[in-house]
């Protein structure tokens, strides 16, 4: 199927960046928090329950990738259109356009929890969230290449973060590990379920497809991408079940931030200020690939002006930042965005694979 | 754009009245000749008309004293015509006796006028409709001196000058090829300067020369002094404060650059070359650096690297830690810091904008006074206010180190216009910091990271060994690898020709005890 605004020669990037843009969409605030969600049910064998997402995610990417290759050059919202008609379509585009701003505001709302709660508790919500979308505009107005740029280089400045984990090695106590499966399968089925919100930001494959330069590599280094996060976050987690003691971790909020207090170099101590600073140039390229993908959509299925949108778009993630006061409100619709996710980004790129697979079926019957 | 206006007018007048020839051509008679020529050029106290009676023709000299060389004008045209034998010598004949290379018959107006004002003389002959235009341009130039802004322990030692003919001479000794292109433009209505674009043809990138041609010709302006102007005009985003394109007084550097595949642009008068397509990373890179063998070069580089980290973060990095995050700060240091600041009645933010201020009056300062009174700098500098203002109690001595080291490695950056740039973005990151602590400091890192990524250079992306990522331009980037390594040209100026030489040989090696 043709598709209406094919990129041009310019706007196109190579397919080998795809490897960082999927390692920033993945890791955003999630991995500051998610230890003590997965070791509530899954214990210390927690980190299988990670492997098992992992493992899930390389089967949706699988179908996405399948998806997508289906068309010569479409992003979701076409495939939406071509798909299921444009009614059903289009509004299932809209579902995903609100789940993308939500998961943008999620982690703006949440960045700004951390750095009221470590940095600055007296700083007003408006004058961070508005900053930092400032930014995420001004990021987004240069288009996807700009935004790969900033997921590239923001990998580069902020991977040296995990370098410093290692100065919790001398305190790790290994043996909190053993014995390895005590929990049984359900628990690690409830606990890898539970992981999931938090590696969510792999589905931004479906927006940014038609602008790889070699799409038969996509799937490749999608691919490669989600190992490397699973085994980033598999990592942070095992080291912190090895650091805290299991009543620790499910009473620590924010366990990879204290992981950071041991960090001592000669002229820098309490090491998670610096990284709850740091952690701007993690959150910047996540907003702007979500933020992108919905104004993307508001081109496609509304036709609006995509420079207009970005505004509307920015201005909606602001009201709803400055609607969320309380932590109790966050984790809610944290937790509501989180079952979304599921159905959304786990369970719906199989069955559209399926609708698209009897689609363009029929189509080459038709044809023939 | 005066004069211009001016003959238009006059030509249209004689056009009306249609008895006398077409003005856009030369006239026959000495006497018409000499009335338009001084329309013209109005009332110049400096046009000389120099008659010669000359048995059967009347020859006429019409040169600007200012423009042109007294000598050439007595030696090589003067004597000559005076000592031709022929009783009517004819414009043929004339042009072969005398001894000079440039020269030109023409019969239009307009070539006359434009070539006069660039020291060109002509010869008037009685009766005829062509004239010669004789080159005897001569103007004293300064003399070719080492780069100052630029200067280099180690390579070749010559700079620009203002002359365009002696910098695209310095160019062309370098780089002794028939594929050095060099296409002569013109920019600015009144002042109509001259300027030449240079590349190797078979090299630079064919799309890349004609943006950048068309991105001269289409400017609408009325005059162009200097070639720094140019770059501000032609540039991709003029509202940056970083420079885009590169400016440099060093030929050995431009020739280096060309042979790269990139463009240069010299402008009459100016001693500094316009070179693109730039990255952010060449700014902070040197000819010195190929001239020196590649570990050092890359240690340098590297120390440069620092050196910017260093001089945007370090204040902005203590204002921070110091008014928000002190638990930051290691005990054993806090004791030092807090003696040296409990005298200071400021608060940190006033402190080190006090102090980065002083500095940058002091080098202002020191840019614009005369090299004689320039010691006085030091002594001011160095114990009134540095010594003075701790005693006083107004900053610490801790802060003084950091912003004097904070100067310092600005003034590392190659570029002087890049070190600018660099002084002037860590002002609006120590009042984030001030402001906002690390979070403030965070901000201002990723609005430069989107920014720069945002820039371009001639079209191509401006942050370019690293976004894109390109493996055979990071080579010569923060590293510089030896020559071996660089047998392709970078991929940054899309050349045509890739190849610089072949690789497999260069990098050939023998088996041991062969």
């Amino acid at each position: 199927m043709k598709s209406i605004g094919k990129p041009g020669e310019h706007q196109v990037f190579s397919t080998f960046f795809l490897f960082w843009v999927i390692i920033e969409s993945q890791i955003g605030m999630g991995i500051l928090q998610f230890q003590r969600k997965v070791v509530q049910v899954a214990h210390h064998d927690a980190w299988i329950s990670v492997l098992i997402t992992g493992g899930v995610i390389h089967v949706v990417v699988w179908f996405m990738i399948r998806t997508l290759a289906k068309y010569e050059s479409a992003d979701l919202y076409e495939i939406h259109q071509h798909a299921l008609g444009k009614w059903i379509g289009n509004l299932l585009s809209i579902l995903y356009m609100a789940y993308l701003l939500l998961l943008g505001t999620l982690v703006l709302r949440s960045y700004i929890e951390v750095v009221q709660t470590w940095l600055f508790p007296e700083i007003p919500t408006w004058l961070l969230s508005s900053s930092v979308l400032l930014l995420t505009v001004y990021g987004v107005l240069g288009g996807i290449r700009i935004i790969v740029g900033v997921c590239i280089l923001s990998y580069l400045f902020s991977i040296a973060l995990l370098f410093f984990l290692a100065y919790n090695l001398p305190y790790a106590d290994w043996r909190s590990l053993s014995p390895v499966m005590e929990a049984n399968f359900q628990e690690l089925i409830i606990g890898a379920k539970q992981m999931a919100f938090t590696v969510v930001g792999f589905e931004i494959i479906y927006f940014v497809y038609p602008y790889l330069k070699e799409k038969k590599k996509a799937g490749r280094y999608t691919q490669m991408g989600v190992l490397y996060t699973t085994l980033i976050y598999c990592l942070v987690l095992v080291l912190s079940i090895a650091f805290f003691s299991e009543g620790q971790i499910k009473k620590t909020v924010w366990p990879s931030l204290s992981l950071f207090k041991i960090v001592q170099i000669p002229f820098l101590e309490r090491f998670e200020y610096v990284t709850v600073s740091l952690w701007l140039l993690v959150i910047v390229p996540n907003l702007l690939l979500y933020l992108w993908a919905a104004t993307r959509g508001m081109k496609k299925v509304f036709h609006w002006n995509q420079r207009r949108s970005v505004y509307l778009s920015a201005a909606l993630v602001l009201a709803i930042c400055l609607l969320l006061k309380t932590n109790l409100q966050i984790k809610f619709l944290g937790e509501w965005a989180g079952q979304l996710s599921l159905y959304l980004v786990f369970v719906y790129p199989v069955i559209l694979y399926f609708i698209v697979l009897i689609r363009t079926r029929k189509q080459r019957k038709e044809v023939k | 754009m005066f004069f211009f206006r001016k003959k238009r007018g006059v030509s249209q007048n004689k056009q009306s009245s249609e008895s006398s020839p077409d003005l856009k051509y030369i006239p026959s008679s000495k006497k018409e000749m000499e009335m338009v020529i001084k329309s013209v050029l109005q009332d110049d106290t400096d046009l000389v008309i120099k008659s010669l009676q000359h048995p059967g023709k009347e020859l006429t000299l019409f040169y600007f004293s200012t423009l042109t060389d007294r000598k050439i004008i007595q030696k090589s045209i003067l004597s000559v015509l005076q000592n031709l034998q022929a009783p009517s010598p004819s414009l043929e004949e004339i042009e072969a006796s005398l001894p000079i290379g440039e020269v030109q018959v023409t019969e239009s107006l307009d070539q006359v006028i434009q070539t006069l004002h660039n020291g060109w003389t002509l010869l008037h002959i009685e009766g005829k409709t062509n004239a010669l235009l004789i080159n005897t341009f001569g103007m004293k130039e300064r003399g070719l001196t080492t780069p100052e802004n630029e200067s280099h322990v180690f390579g070749p030692q010559v700079s620009f000058n203002e002359s365009l003919a002696t910098n695209t001479g310095l160019i062309r000794k370098y780089i002794a090829s028939p594929k050095l292109h060099n296409e002569n433009l013109e920019v600015g209505k009144i002042t109509r300067t001259k300027v030449s674009m240079l590349y190797i043809e078979g090299v630079a990138s064919e799309q890349n020369v004609n943006t950048l041609r068309q991105r001269i010709t289409e400017l609408e302006l009325d005059q162009l002094i200097d070639s720094s102007m140019l770059v501000q005009l032609i540039e991709d985003n003029s509202m940056s404060v970083f420079p885009q394109m590169m400016l440099t007084e060093r030929p050995d550097r431009v020739s280096a650059f060309l042979l790269e595949g990139k463009l240069a642009v010299l402008v009459d008068g100016s001693p500094y070359a316009i070179v693109c397509p730039s990255t952010f990373i060449e700014f902070f890179q040197t000819s010195e650096d190929y001239y020196v063998r590649w570990n050092m070069a890359t240690f340098v580089r590297m120390l440069r690297m620092i050196a910017m980290f260093l001089s945007i973060f370090f204040t902005p990095v203590y204002v921070a830690s110091l008014t928000f995050h002190y638990e930051v700060i290691p005990s054993a240091l806090l004791v030092p810091l807090a003696q040296s600041r409990a005298k200071v009645p400021f608060p940190p933010l006033f402190e080190a904008l006090l102090l980065e201020l002083i500095i940058e009056f002091l080098r202002e300062a020191g840019a614009r006074l005369p090299t004689k009174v320039g010691q006085t700098m030091g002594i001011v500098g160095g114990i009134v206010i540095g010594q003075a203002a701790v005693q006083a109690g107004f900053t610490s001595n801790i802060l003084i180190i950091i912003v004097a080291l904070g100067a310092l490695s600005s003034f590392t950056t190659p570029s002087y216009m890049m070190g600018t740039t660099i002084r002037i973005i860590r002002f609006p990151m120590i009042l984030l910091a001030g402001i906002w602590g690390g979070f403030g400091i965070m901000f201002g890192f990723c609005f430069l990271l989107i920014h720069l990524l945002r820039q371009s250079s001639l079209g191509s992306p401006y942050l370019e060994p690293f976004y894109p990522i390109r493996l055979r331009d990071l080579q010569n980037s923060v590293v510089r690898m030896p020559f071996p390594f660089f047998s392709k040209r970078m991929v940054l100026t899309r050349a045509e020709d890739k190849g610089k030489f072949n690789a497999k040989r260069a990098k050939q090696k023998k088996d041991i005890d062969e």
